[in-house]
């Protein structure tokens, strides 16, 4: 269990007699003043019998009824003790202390919650605003913002005249738009002054970027001397959009944060959710999304190997990569019936149950691939130019790991080993076998070799769920028993009660008890964690998604000052940033 | 009169070769992209024509019917001959490169070259000189943040790679005595007589050197997608970008494999197995050859970053040319 005990968390009150501490299901939050913040947030980090050395996450929460109305939210890990513990605090007059000189991996989620909420950060060294562009006028994740559009801002269409009827039944209408003034002052704020000869707009849309993502890079020659990044260009208010649908149809905005691997994303939120909803999960469907995850992962991988290969000039591998990719692409769309955004996962289990068949292709899958590995190894690991592009590039430490909050593959690379698939095993990880590769360097090289490990290990991984999986071959998929479950669709159309049940559930949402609960999945990009705060009305009071390509990407300035360009794309491509994730 | 005929001859002769190289780049284009396609694992062109056949003659018409947008912002005069300089001095060479011993046709002697002067090699490195102005210009004129990147670039690699190509060239040289490069290819007779297996590091620096010339990976940093979008001609469209990849990855690197068979590969040198022709036989098969060898290394290896491009041109190319440049002369001083 990954949270802190109770009684470990009583023991706080001896030095903080002020703090009250709540628990819901395992996770442990403790409340303090505005005031005593600072303090207790630096007393858990240096304290030896506490450790929270790593930063997790911060977010805010919106209680418009409440005064004051904000609370911030941290959540903090102790790698020594492998806990975790959330520090709730209420941000009288819309301000709170900014934990920047403690955790550099505060900077962009306190600027995140500037961005969504409006609350101000003292000590804060830039804060401007992280997703939207400067002089938006709302603040997107507060309660009373207009959803329905203003109806003074029309949002022009590229293939319907002005005036005409839209084709779609929504209005035509939205919040405001960027003009191009806006995006200039946005520019400007970004990066205040200019240090050196050119400023170079590298993004949004570039072919380096891995996406959308905006980076302003300050360059002497071609040495980069200062480099801000823009996100938000993919900016989808995911969580916002959540606060207003059910928990089953959260599934499918999940799919479409990362997009490269949608399967982890999936099983991350659904477990969440189970964990906040106490739904019961069959083996069988544990299993399933056990493997199905793994081979997500090698999939998601193997596209970062293509790309990044790509990126470095190596054409040809990146082709050969898709070919295997080509083939779990197949095995997925097999199973769930689409490719890229399965949304395979439910609540309480899976959609469907494995087509006949789909065990022997994997079985088949799992022969053939690592003589496949074996064929990019033989190109890449040894060959001197790869070697020269990557070693002692963007080297990141232990501290930077902690102190910036980078989980996945980037922290494993710094030898930091932080596996939510062992620290917090969820589904059938407890059951199953595998190694955690660790780098030692923490550079560039280092994380190339871990993701090519780590195929590997999930291979084995897979190997180990088929086995299991033969054996349970006419089990139950889904907990369709449990009253938050959907029924299937043979159970809907053959009896009332599964009818009634499917109505209520798809109409008023999974009524469950009030709740929150923080609970995280190892995704190939990060520690995809959510914080769900449950009100009992059927869908998410707020819905945090705690994004790991958002804090990986956050030590790219970091790294890059100094370095060239060229350095820049072999960077990116080793933090593997998905920007329908940073972004959300 | 007779240097009017003179005139002529070589006036057909240059057109000959002139339609000759486009015909045969647009077709190195099909040969590269079926290689490609091939070392990928797939096929390549495959519709126009038999097995993509037509498929050069399709994207010619392609790029010369395609609008050819000039940005506002762009120096004009240097933005239009910046895809000149670029290409003319690359088809240039070809005029001091023979393509095999003079024929008997018809009673005329005819020459399979347009000329040869007695300092052929030095011309050819001088052609191959100017055309780098074509790149530079190219990113200057284009007054764009990433062409300007990969101009001066481009130009970092080339400084490097022409003092080591210039210094790799004298071993050859010195062997056959002559800056003609039919008298070297004459120099090398037999099978053990052609030049690499006495140049085998002059080989290899001249080798590198026709990568970095031509822009090829490992060398490509001029034009590397990732970073720079696609480097000193992004913002060029139409014949006019076309102009450039011809010219850089087609006509150069066929000259320069050319210049690589002559000096090292013994030229048109070999049994006289096919007849008349066996010569031209012989010539194009060495330098289909190395062709082939410079594509399997472009489709294969990732790229070097620029400063390190530059740095193994001075540290390492430079002083085995000089090392070669000793050996060669010391054995020739031993050997009398």
């Amino acid at each position: 269990m990954p949270w802190i005990k109770k009684e470990k968390a009583e023991k706080l009150k001896e030095h903080f007699p002020s703090i009250k501490i709540n628990q819901y299901k395992d996770n442990i939050s403790v409340e303090i003043e505005k005031e005593k913040l600072k303090e207790f947030l630096s007393f858990l980090k240096e304290n030896p019998e506490y450790q929270f050395k790593m930063f997790i996450d911060f977010s805010c929460v919106d209680y418009p009824l409440s005064n004051p109305r904000f609370q911030g939210v941290y959540i903090l890990y102790s790698p020594q003790y492998k806990e975790r513990i959330i520090i709730k605090t209420w941000a009288t007059n819309e301000e709170l202390p900014t934990i920047t000189d403690l955790w550099k991996g505060a900077k962009w989620a306190e600027r995140e919650a500037y961005d969504m909420f409006g609350i101000k950060f003292q000590g804060h060294e830039n804060l401007v605003r992280m997703f939207m562009w400067e002089n938006y006028p709302y603040y997107p994740l507060r309660k009373d913002f207009p959803k329905e559009g203003i109806k003074n801002t029309y949002l022009p269409s590229l293939n319907e005249p002005e005036n005409s009827y839209p084709s779609h039944d929504y209005d035509p209408y939205h919040t405001a738009i960027p003009t191009l003034q806006d995006l200039e002052v946005t520019q400007k704020t970004r990066m205040p002054e200019k240090k050196a000869q050119i400023v170079l707009n590298w993004g949004p849309l570039h072919p380096g970027t891995h996406g959308t993502i905006w980076f302003i890079f300050d360059l002497e020659g071609e040495t980069v001397k200062n480099c801000e990044i823009i996100l938000g260009q993919l900016h989808r208010g995911i969580e916002k959009l959540s606060e207003d649908i059910t928990y089953t149809q959260v599934i499918p905005y999940t799919d479409r944060m990362d997009y490269i691997s949608a399967i982890c994303s999936n099983v991350a939120y659904v477990n969440a959710v189970e964990k906040l909803l106490d739904v019961p999960v069959p083996e069988k469907a544990k299993w399933i999304r056990t493997m199905l995850c793994e081979l997500q992962r090698i999939n998601s991988h193997l596209l970062w190997l293509g790309t990044f290969a790509l990126d470095l000039g190596a054409l040809t591998i990146f082709l050969y990569t898709f070919r295997e990719r080509e083939k779990i692409m197949d095995i997925i769309e097999g199973i769930a019936g689409i490719r890229l955004n399965s949304t395979y996962m439910r609540i309480g289990g899976v959609r469907m149950d494995l087509p006949q068949g789909a065990i022997d292709v994997i079985k088949h899958f799992i022969k053939d691939f690592p003589s496949k590995l074996k064929e990019y190894e033989d190109i890449l690991t040894k060959n001197r130019i790869w070697l020269r592009r990557n070693i002692g590039l963007g080297i990141i430490t232990e501290e930077d790991v902690y102190s910036y909050g980078i989980t996945g593959v980037v922290a494993r690379g710094s030898g930091v080993p932080y596996d939510i698939r062992f620290t917090d095993p969820t589904d059938a990880y407890d059951k199953v076998d595998f190694e955690i590769p660790l780098g030692t360097q923490g550079d560039c090289y280092d994380r190339y070799l871990v993701r090519m490990e780590e195929m590997r290990q999930s291979l084995e991984i897979v190997k180990q769920c088929i086995e299991k999986l033969e054996k349970l071959k006419d089990d139950k998929y889904l907990a369709t028993d449990n009253p938050y479950v959907l029924p299937t669709l043979e159970e809907t159309f053959n009896s009332i009660e599964a009818m009634v049940k499917d109505f209520n559930l798809r109409i008023y949402g999974e009524q469950a008890p009030e709740g929150e609960i923080y609970s995280s999945g190892e995704n190939p990009r990060g520690e995809l964690g959510f914080y769900i705060i449950n009100k009992g009305e059927g869908k998410p009071y707020r819905l945090r998604i705690r994004s790991g390509a958002f804090y990986n990407l956050q030590i790219f300035p970091e790294l890059i000052i100094g370095r060239t360009v060229a350095d820049a794309v072999v960077l990116l491509g080793s933090l593997d940033p998905v920007v329908g994730e940073t972004d959300r | 009169m007779e240097l009017l005929a003179v005139i002529i001859g070589i006036g057909i002769k240059s057109i000959i070769f002139i339609i000759g190289m486009f015909l045969l780049a647009a077709y190195l284009t099909l040969v590269e992209r079926k290689f490609a396609g091939h070392v990928q694992q797939r096929p390549g062109p495959l519709h126009v024509g038999f097995h993509g056949l037509l498929q050069p003659i399709a994207d010619a018409l392609k790029v010369l019917t395609k609008e050819d947008i000039v940005p506002n912002f762009v120096d004009k005069y240097l933005f239009y001959l910046a895809s000149l300089m670029a290409f003319v001095p690359a088809i240039m060479i070809l005029a001091v490169i023979p393509f095999g011993e003079p024929i008997t046709i018809f009673g005329y002697e005819v020459k399979p070259y347009i000329s040869d002067v007695n300092v052929g090699l030095i011309l050819a490195l001088a052609f191959g000189s100017i055309s780098i102005y074509g790149v530079i210009f190219a990113g200057w004129a284009s007054n764009s943040k990433y062409p300007m990147i990969g101009g001066l670039r481009k130009a970092a690699v080339l400084i490097g790679y022409e003092v080591a190509l210039g210094f790799a060239l004298v071993g050859p040289i010195m062997l056959a005595g002559t800056f003609s490069l039919r008298e070297i290819v004459e120099a090398q007779q037999g099978f053990f007589g052609a030049f690499i297996w006495y140049q085998p590091l002059a080989f290899v620096v001249f080798l590198f050197s026709i990568l970095a010339e031509t822009g090829r990976t490992p060398f490509d940093v001029q034009e590397a997608e990732a970073e720079l979008v696609a480097g000193y001609n992004t913002e060029y469209s139409g014949m006019k970008f076309g102009l450039f990849p011809l010219a850089e990855w087609y006509i150069a690197t066929f000259v320069l494999s050319a210049m690589a068979v002559i000096l090292f590969f013994g030229g048109w040198n070999g049994p006289h197995i096919f007849g008349a022709v066996s010569p031209y036989i012989w010539f194009m098969l060495k330098l289909f050859l190395v062709f082939m060898f410079l594509l399997w290394v472009h489709w294969t290896l990732p790229r070097y970053r620029v400063d390190q491009i530059t740095e193994i041109a001075w540290k390492v190319m430079l002083p085995l040319t000089f090392l070669n440049i000793f050996i060669t002369a010391g054995i020739i001083i031993i050997k009398g």
